[in-house]
């Protein structure tokens, strides 16, 4: 169990951060600020989210894709920062664990992951 | 003006750059007698020991049982009563006092950050202070020579800013780290 002290400072910050519900397996888009000199942009990361952790204000996503050329990119993403303008779920995938590392040793048909039918 | 305050933990904040902060507790304390140099006697909370001498102290100020122990810090107060709070809500820089964890006796890798010797192809020499001395001449040892000894448990000051005060609960965020253990109690200045 956390500190209430801790846990209620972290709370009053995220109150009014509206984050999608999504878990290690869905296909998600970033939408991440960038500033260069004085301008920002915003600039869409999408790929497949394989793992959650943490908890409170520290608590972070794990984001893989493949980026041109076939080489594996994964970026590490707080969930409740400044910097990301918005979350959206592409495309729920069917998995059974809630890290997906192996998926680093996947290449091609085998890292696929089926879509998550009700 | 200084605040009695008990170390609660570590977080951190959303924004960007995040700001990792350490959030301090005000402890309840009652002003008891304010001399004339800013400095008063202060009773806080702690435990539940009691002797007679603490007794007669909890008489002579009016003091509930459970204050029972004593401290003479600055305050802003003029008369005894509840502590005075509100130059915290315009502070910026804090020092914070408190004692650091104890670390027992320990070498001199992790007490003066020395670099030790390597580990294997037979260096029988590891963890060793090595040298500590010329030779015949000067024929003692430097003063201040860093060597093993005890570690840690000891006061220390470190500076911080102020990230956010909250007069409600009286929780107090400063940006960084802080010496000693969570729930342990120090004291804090108003720098700034």
């Amino acid at each position: 169990m956390r500190n209430r002290y801790v846990e209620n400072f972290e709370k009053a910050q995220i109150a009014d951060k509206e984050v999608p519900s999504f878990r290690a397996g869905d296909t998600v888009r970033v939408a991440v600020r960038i500033k260069e000199g004085d301008k920002t942009r915003v600039q869409d990361y999408e790929g497949v989210c394989i793992a959650i952790r943490g908890t409170g204000t520290g608590r972070s996503f794990n984001v893989r894709k493949i980026a041109a050329g076939g080489v594996g990119v994964e970026r590490t993403f707080p969930l409740y920062s400044e910097s990301i303008e918005s979350i959206t779920v592409v495309r729920k995938g069917k998995v059974r664990r809630a890290k997906l590392h192996y998926l680093r040793g996947r290449k091609g048909k085998a890292a696929r992951i089926k879509e998550l039918r009700k | 003006m200084e605040f009695l305050v008990e170390k609660i933990g570590m977080s951190r904040t959303v924004d960007v750059p995040s700001v990792p902060v350490t959030l301090l507790k005000l402890k309840d304390v009652k002003v008891c007698e304010v001399s004339e140099d800013g400095t008063a006697i202060v009773a806080y909370q702690s435990g539940k020991k009691s002797n007679k001498a603490i007794e007669g102290q909890q008489k002579k100020y009016n003091l509930d049982k459970s204050f029972n122990k004593f401290k003479t810090i600055k305050v802003a107060n003029t008369e005894a009563g509840d502590i005075d709070t509100s130059s915290l809500e315009e502070a910026k820089e804090l020092k914070t006092t408190f004692t650091s964890k104890g670390r027992g006796y320990t070498g001199v890798m992790k007490r003066h950050n020395f670099g030790g010797g390597p580990k294997s192809h037979g260096s029988r020499f590891h963890r060793r202070v090595g040298s500590i001395g010329m030779a015949e001449f000067p024929g003692r040892v430097q003063p201040g020579q860093k060597m093993p000894g005890q570690y840690g448990n000891a006061t220390v000051t470190v500076k911080n800013t102020v990230v956010s005060y909250d007069g409600e609960n009286g929780v107090i965020a400063v940006k960084g780290s802080i010496p000693g253990a969570n729930g342990a109690m120090g004291v804090i200045k108003v720098v700034k």
